[in-house]
């Protein structure tokens, strides 16, 4: 680097690129953990083994980028798994009445889109506009849409139409499907960065009262965050019935604080007014690459859960040592 | 006509009264100083006007039609600007987005506008550009800035509200003279634009500088105002001192210590630290040592650093004729030092625990106790309560279930069981009941007959003055003046307290 030769103009140059880039621990930690992989599993590396790594974990990627809105104003939304089982339910009954066409289809996604929505506001109104503790209140309505998902499909099964699952693992002029959603939630997400919505929660999770004194009408603010939430729950929603083709209400409610991890690992602060969306979409990417690890290194079923817990604790741990040591 | 009146405004937090009656007429064009001591409603005023606190009566009249101002956005709206004392701003935004934040400029598409957003920012910091000092740049996070950076920050904010009528309150704090004069310059800028500055500030060269009118406020009430050039300091602080000047009844003998022979208990020399700079004093046996002056001029930071929660740079502490340096409270409680300090949420109360609980802490530590029988502890503990007259339903009961005045007593119980040879007081009676401040000072006094040494920072002047055989005002992070004697009195006091850092 061009920085080593000078005779260190500024001290902190690397520490002002972690800064202005606070996910870099986490890049670092995905390219380690994806070299892994491909040390135990080199098939896993290959364009087959990415396309099938981001077909399953873009459904986490989705609920991270979820998170993370309600994380910037320093609230949190416990019930985003639960608005995921409860817009897949939605969408999955719906196509199957309507009879799977085409049509069916982009219905049910406008009407599961409004399910997010309003799951969102409803968490908003809440945990704003109500003032409840976010982290108690949004657990509440976890189970009341839980509960909601219940009613609409009780049991587990229900297949989704073959036009729906097809688009979504299919290839459109030889390129998978699910890197046109990764490019255009890439031109989503560099556009919300750039409303006046993202620096307002941002502002709000720093000090809500310097905001409000500010002038910033916080409480809709904070309704806004959940709100977007809940839209972003929805189209993990959408991406987790692609992938599993079926209708399961509880398919989200352990991908909650997966999502909530996802966003740490990406090096946001869960105080709020701190961090990125591209960090929490890395951080996803880093628990997907540590489950397939597991995986392939061959441990035992019955340590699966235990090797993943103590991977995600150490991957925890090395990037806040990495942050820390950079930002020193 | 004026630009802004505010007729006989009030405002109440639960029983205390922070503003009785607010009257202040505000022209256009003009630089309105807003001065009174500690607590006296400067900042509620403010605040009611800039929208963040709803007032509890009165009105106010903006170019002489009455309004209601609903929040801090309409303020704005009707072109009310401020700063505030604790800066409303957001660490890790940056500079030049912390000053567009209550108005981030949009394109029509409801995007940031960037460009628009840069440029704003840049001519507020060019205003301070030869003053602001290294590291200040529009794109740094304001939590990477000093803390002066930072206010220049708010002020830069409140001036890009572009508001007709702009609030400063205490703008000049943390700031150096080049900063002062600068901001000055600019203020002088906006007088002759004919826009409306209320600027509050506790040292008396500034506001004469810059003033045009000056309004006094006295325990919540409007005193008066006058025309800055036709008066002086010395009858400002007369205004503000009004006409309790008396001491209280019998404590106007002199102290009991100084007629005994003096034995000090503790001992200062030249101590500094962070907030404070060669402080010194003596504390005898017997005697209540007073820390006065304005708020957060290193008083805290003296007793803090002396029972050992922040460092000491600098100087020698002697205790009971031994040299003490507490590494930490614990050690501090050790050599018999005690502290109670009127944060009680941070420093004193162990909250939703039992009383019992609450009161053996430092009996504990004291005793190195290791297993403990509730019923042995609450005989130990019930004269120290009941030397308080504290009121509680039963030892079990949380200590939330108590009221803040009783909280406090708690808090200093917990001392009483094991008693310290020194005890520290940082502004204790903070937020409670007048009932309870009395019992609280028949305490005090009680202890300090009894030989006990104290230290009492008020920022309440009449519990000084009542109750400290001696006061140290301090100013800026040291001791500008000692009272004693008959010279303890609140024109004294004020006057060491407000002269020029």
């Amino acid at each position: 680097m061009s920085t080593a030769t000078l005779p260190s103009p500024r001290p902190g140059t690397l520490k002002r690129f972690v800064e202005r880039y606070p996910f870099l621990p986490a890049l670092v930690i995905a390219f380690v953990l994806l070299a892994l992989n491909g040390l135990y599993q080199p098939r896993s590396i290959s364009f087959t083994g990415i396309t099938g790594l981001t077909k399953t974990y873009l459904a986490l990627m989705m609920l991270a980028i979820a998170q993370t809105y309600v994380v910037y104003a320093g609230d949190i939304d416990l019930s985003a798994g639960a608005i995921v089982s409860l817009v897949n339910v939605v969408i999955v009954v719906m196509m199957e009445k309507m009879g799977g066409t085409g049509f069916s289809v982009i219905a049910a996604l406008v009407v599961g889109l409004l399910t997010g929505l309003a799951c969102g506001i409803v968490n908003g109104v809440v945990v704003a506009a109500l003032r409840l503790q976010a982290i108690v209140a949004t657990f509440a309505t976890s189970i009341f849409f839980t509960g909601l998902a219940l009613y609409v499909m009780p049991v587990a099964g229900t297949p989704a139409p073959a036009t729906f699952w097809r688009t979504y693992g299919g290839r459109f002029f030889e390129i998978p499907f699910v890197y046109f959603a990764v490019v255009l939630l890439a031109v989503v997400l560099y556009v919300l960065a750039r409303t006046r919505l993202a620096t307002q929660l941002l502002a709000v999770g720093d000090d809500a009262q310097a905001a409000f004194q500010s002038g910033l009408p916080v409480t809709r603010i904070r309704i806004q965050g959940y709100a977007l939430c809940g839209l972003f729950a929805a189209l993990a929603a959408f991406c987790i019935t692609g992938d599993t083709a079926s209708g399961d209400p509880l398919v989200g409610g352990k991908m909650t604080l997966f999502s909530v991890a996802a966003v740490v690992l990406g090096g946001s602060a869960l105080s709020g007014g701190f961090g990125t969306v591209v960090g929490s979409v890395i951080g996803a990417l880093i628990i997907g690459l540590i489950n397939s690890l597991v995986f392939f290194v061959g441990t035992p079923s019955e340590w699966q859960n235990l090797v993943q817990g103590l991977a995600i604790l150490v991957a925890l741990m090395a990037g806040v040592l990495v942050g820390r040591r950079a930002r020193a | 006509m004026s630009k802004i009146e505010l007729r006989g405004v009030s405002k109440a937090y639960g029983a205390t009264l922070a503003l009785r009656r607010g009257d202040l007429s505000i022209d256009a064009g003009e630089v309105h100083v807003l001065i009174g001591s500690n607590g006296s409603g400067k900042s509620t005023l403010c605040k009611i006007l800039a929208g963040s606190v709803r007032p509890d009566g009165g009105e106010i009249l903006i170019d002489g039609k009455p309004v209601t101002i609903t929040g801090p956005r309409s303020a704005r709206d009707h072109g009310i600007g401020i700063f505030y004392q604790e800066l409303s701003l957001a660490g890790h935004r940056t500079v030049a987005e912390n000053i567009c934040l209550p108005d981030l400029p949009a394109t029509r598409a409801g995007f940031v506008d960037r460009a628009a957003l840069d440029a704003r920012a840049a001519r507020y910091i060019a205003l301070f550009e030869a003053v602001a000092g290294e590291g200040f740049a529009a794109e740094t996070a304001v939590e990477n800035l000093r803390a002066d950076q930072r206010q220049l920050v708010e002020i830069m904010k409140a001036l890009a509200t572009e508001a007709p009528v702009i609030i400063f309150d205490e703008p000049t704090s943390a700031l150096d003279r080049a900063q002062v004069d600068r901001f000055f310059d600019i203020l002088r800028d906006l007088k002759a634009q004919g826009r409306s500055i209320i600027f509050i500030s506790h040292r008396m060269d500034e506001i004469f500088a810059i003033g045009d009118r000056v309004t006094v406020i006295r325990d919540g009430e409007t005193v008066g105002t006058e025309n800055i050039s036709e008066t002086n300091p010395s009858a400002v602080i007369r205004m503000m001192v009004g006409g309790q000047d008396e001491l209280a009844a019998g404590n106007s003998a002199p102290p009991a210590a100084a007629s005994t022979a003096r034995v000090p208990v503790l001992t200062a020399k030249g101590l500094s630290g962070k907030g404070f700079a060669n402080v010194g004093f003596e504390v005898a046996k017997g005697e209540i040592l007073g820390f006065g002056g304005l708020h957060g001029q290193g008083q805290s930071s003296v007793l803090r650093a002396i029972f050992g929660v922040n460092p000491i740079a600098a100087g020698e502490i002697v205790l009971d004729g031994k040299p003490f340096a507490a590494g930490s409270p614990r050690e501090a409680i050790r050599r018999g030092c005690a502290y109670v300090s009127g944060d009680r949420g941070r420093d004193g109360v162990i909250s939703g625990r039992p009383i019992l609980e609450n009161v053996t802490p430092i009996h504990y530590l004291r005793q190195k106790l290791k297993l403990a029988r509730p019923s042995a502890l609450a005989e130990r503990v019930k004269p120290a309560l009941e030397a308080l007259h504290t009121k509680f339903g039963g030892l079990s009961h949380p200590i939330n279930s108590l009221s803040g005045g009783n909280q406090q007593k708690i808090v200093i119980a917990r001392w009483l069981i094991d008693r310290p040879d020194v005890l520290l007081l940082d502004d204790p009676t903070k937020g409670i009941d007048l009932s309870a401040k009395a019992d609280l000072f028949a305490l005090i006094r009680k202890l300090a007959a009894d030989g006990m040494g104290i230290v009492l920072y008020s920022s309440e002047d009449a519990e000084l003055l009542n109750n400290a055989d001696r006061i140290l005002v301090f100013n800026g992070g040291s001791v500008r003046r000692e009272l004693t004697g008959a010279d303890r009195t609140r024109y004294n006091l004020y006057q060491a307290a407000y002269e020029a850092a």
